[in-house]
């Protein structure tokens, strides 16, 4: 059943429309014949799956990209954007994505850049009460002299959106916003744009690929994929099922994993007292203890930037310890190089794809080669054997599914998809006894997610300890024995998978401790 | 004593007037490292427009002109063309070194002009580069503008989203850090020391340049550098003044480059170095394109 193309009801005039738009990146049709209608007071979703254009739509609405093709209206006034300037004139502001502050200036400075009335001398005494005024009104807490790279990931978000309101936003477009949120600050989030819709008059587009947040808050929805509108429609006669249909355009409900029963074997891993210290110096990893045996999978959950890199660091042996020892196999591997752990069986999957697990300019055969440079396999004499490599390359292609032009292929051209299935097919062809996965499938398609959450699960099954740090918390549920939710570096609790649920490890990711998160 | 004080504040004013535009400049994620030739340049032409007009007025009008106009040019280069701003730079102060020694050279010799009365004992321009302290500390952190300044120079994108127009920031700050440049040359040419010469300012700009990574991008912290910077190399010039026979001058002349390697020594001390990582302008010497 598909309702498209559909007709409105109500012929009332969309406050901010696009008609036709099209926009190319070199090698991509980002957007084609996109149509949009905003209406005044509504909560508008934008869905569809990563890469099917929502930012690149928003930031045409926002002024920052100029669309190749198509026109936009507002109140049936035909408008060209030709940077944000003019659409913030309008009433427009954007919660990107990516955050858009200036880190070093405090949350203040950060609200009033570019606001029309600080043109001349700044009286920041008068501008302070204001924007405090206004916090009071919506009901946030910022701390408005803190400086910005103090601020938490969900905090900063809460300044972007101040910083809208302040310029008086009248449509307000959030792009992704729940995805450094923790799930009770997405409650307060949800509750806070409906305040803002109903009692403030604010029209928001919300873009998302997260379902329940459609059908909890949305008005009417536009679901994108790969560039088009697939779909048009009033959230109360969607489905979740349905708009998922929509968004990948076949219906998934095989994706479910099996649970494997894995035998508990012997403990491999132990973790005392670690700490850490981060780029800035502060100690963000606050003595950390915890072990692991083979056949067990760890999940760490929480919101990125609570310690989770700086452990993976360590173990990794990336970063020294502030203190506290790590022992792998019944040794102290804590000041071990990378090299020698890798030689131990520790593998290791960093989050960063394109920038820590691969070499973009490299060819995909030199990628797979960089954890098996060492082997005495795969060179001789200091010189490669390319034969070898290849072998093993085309290997991980074909068992991982990587879709590639070839073996030769420079690994930028790999879809983030691709290349992770490369970058752990590559790391686990080596048999690792202790897998640390950070963030594995985080911005991948359904497919490829899947894909790899079985791999994980393999992994295991073969005997592996497997240490998956992840924001997803579905993710950390379904693959894990053990959890432990993180926040400010520490473990708030380490529970048996059969004694997590949601609600309970969403609110320690939150920072709240066992009792008050309803645990005995 | 009090002539060496008058010297050294002197000494001060052009550093600090240079500097400050410098400052200006880096704010705003523009880095200049040809900051000297645009003073070469605003002081040759100065001494030329001054001895040839008779006027001072006109003088420190075409030195202002010309720094402006390099600055402008550099802007180009940067933000227009988004190219290199160190081979940009260098390739500015390379163009200065070159083409003020051709032009001024038949000007070689005393400016012949009578000396511009000095307030109070002091030259005029030691009170404006103070007051100019001042003003460009107001401006960076009680205006709008100065906020957009900052801004533009940690994140161009978060500043452009905001709907700040990032290249013309940029380019009004290139320009009236040009400009500065420029007036503290014509300042070294007609009034510090009235004779031009072939490169006349033997690292005057680059000792600025430097101030302004000292001062950690604050211009109260820079007025500091810039007054202990003038004392030493015063001092250097003309040691006489203070301890007439004591050591020889060329030791006196190594002052200025001693101070140099402590100050550089302190701010390697990791304490030093995470503050001045914090400080310092994110997004500085790096083009920015639009998405
Ligand atoms: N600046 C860019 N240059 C090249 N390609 C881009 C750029 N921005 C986005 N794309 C491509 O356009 C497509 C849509 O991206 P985007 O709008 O970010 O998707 P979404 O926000 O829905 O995940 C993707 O294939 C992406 O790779
Ligand atoms: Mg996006």
């Amino acid at each position: 059943m598909v309702r498209f193309p559909f007709t409105h009801p109500e012929p009332e005039e969309p406050l901010l429309a696009a008609r036709g738009i099209t926009k190319r990146f070199p090698g991509v049709l980002a957007l084609h014949r996109v149509d949009l209608d905003v209406k005044a007071g509504e909560i508008h979703a934008v869905l569809g799956q990563n890469g099917a254009g929502k930012t690149t739509l928003m930031n045409i609405l926002f002024g920052l990209l100029q669309p190749d093709e198509g026109q936009l209206y507002f109140r049936g006034q035909r408008v060209h954007f030709r940077s944000p300037h003019d659409a913030l004139a309008m009433g427009i502001s954007m919660v990107h994505q990516t955050r858009k502050l200036v880190s070093a200036h405090s949350v203040l400075e950060n609200i009033l850049l570019g606001h029309p009335g600080t043109r001349g001398f700044l009286n920041l005494r008068t501008i302070r009460r204001e924007v405090e005024e206004l916090c009071h009104r919506y009901g946030f807490t910022v701390d408005l002299g803190a400086k910005v790279w103090q601020l938490s990931e969900g905090e900063k978000q809460w300044v972007e959106i101040l910083k809208a309101l302040y310029g008086g936003a009248k449509i307000l477009i959030l792009d992704e916003p729940t995805s450094v949120l923790t799930p009770p600050e997405v409650k307060t989030l949800m509750a806070s744009l409906q305040a803002l819709v109903q009692d403030h008059g604010v029209t928001v587009i919300l873009v998302t690929h997260k379902l329940p947040i459609v059908t909890a808050i949305s008005h009417t929805v536009t679901v994108l994929r790969s560039g088009t509108v697939v779909a048009r429609l009033r959230t109360c006669e969607a489905t979740e099922q349905l708009l998922v249909q929509h968004m990948i355009g076949q219906d998934i409900s095989s994706y479910s994993i099996s649970d494997l029963l894995v035998e508990k074997g012997r403990p491999l891993l132990r973790v005392e007292h670690l700490s850490a210290y981060n780029d800035k110096g502060v100690l963000s990893l606050r003595g950390v203890t915890f072990s692991l045996h083979e056949g067990e999978i760890l999940g760490i959950a929480g919101v990125t930037g609570n310690g989770q890199e700086e452990l993976v660091q360590v173990l990794a042996g990336l970063r020294p310890p502030a203190s506290g020892r790590v022992l792998f196999d019944g040794r102290d591997v804590t000041w071990l190089s990378p090299l020698d752990r890798w030689r131990m069986g520790i593998g290791y999957i960093p989050a960063e794809r394109y920038e820590i697990a691969s070499v973009a300019t490299l060819t995909l055969v030199e990628n797979a080669a960089l954890n098996f440079h060492f082997d005495p396999l795969f060179s001789r004499r200091g010189l490669f054997n390319h034969p070898g490599l290849e072998k093993v390359t085309r290997h991980i292609l074909s068992h991982y599914r990587v879709k590639a032009p070839h073996l030769y292929a420079q690994a930028r051209h790999l879809s983030g998809g691709n290349l992770q299935k490369l970058i752990v097919g590559r790391v686990l062809a080596r048999k690792p006894k202790l897998l640390i996965a950070h963030l594995p499938t985080q911005g991948l398609d359904v497919e490829a997610t899947a894909f790899l959450r079985g791999k994980l699960l393999e992994a295991k099954a073969g005997g592996a300890a497997v240490l998956l740090i992840s924001e997803d918390l579905d993710e950390i549920l379904s693959l894990s024995d053990w959890v432990a939710p993180i926040y400010e570096g520490r473990f708030v609790a380490i529970l048996p998978r059969e004694g997590a649920d949601a609600e309970t490890v969403g609110a320690m990711m939150a920072g709240l401790r066992r009792e008050e998160a309803g645990v005995s | 004593m009090w002539e060496l004080l008058v010297r050294s504040l002197e000494a001060s004013t052009i550093f600090l007037l240079a500097a400050l535009g410098e400052l200006l400049n880096q704010r705003s994620g523009i880095l200049n490292v040809g900051l000297e030739g645009l003073m070469l340049f605003g002081g040759t032409l100065a001494f030329i427009a001054a001895q040839t007009t008779g006027s001072y007025g006109l003088g420190f009008l075409a030195g202002l002109a010309i720094g402006g106009l390099l600055g402008l040019a550099h802007g180009f280069f940067s933000i227009t063309m988004r190219g290199d701003q160190v081979v940009s730079g260098m390739g500015l102060w390379i163009l200065s070194f070159g083409l003020t020694t051709y032009i001024g050279n038949p000007y070689t010799g005393p400016l012949g002009m009578p000396r511009i009365p000095s307030i109070f004992g002091l030259s005029p321009f030691v009170y404006l580069a103070f007051a100019l302290v001042v003003a460009v500390w107001l401006l960076l952190y009680h205006t709008g503008l100065g906020l957009a300044i900052r801004s533009v120079g940690e994140n161009p994108a978060a500043a452009e989203a905001s709907g700040i127009n990032v290249a013309i920031t940029r380019y009004l700050c290139v320009v009236l850090g040009g400009m500065l440049a420029g007036l503290s040359g014509a300042t070294y040419t007609l009034s510090y020391n009235p004779v031009w010469n072939y490169n006349f300012l033997m690292g005057w700009g680059f000792v600025s340049l430097a101030l302004v990574f000292f001062s950690m991008w604050n211009p109260w912290i820079l007025l500091v550098g810039a007054l202990l910077f003038g004392m030493t190399w015063q001092l250097s010039l003309s040691p006489e003044l203070l301890l007439p026979g004591i050591l020889s001058r060329y030791v006196w002349r190594a002052v200025p480059f001693a101070t140099t390697i402590v100050i550089l020594a302190l701010i390697s001390t990791p304490w030093f170095r995470t503050r001045w990582g914090l400080a310092k302008p994110e997004a500085l010497g790096q083009p920015y394109a639009k998405e």
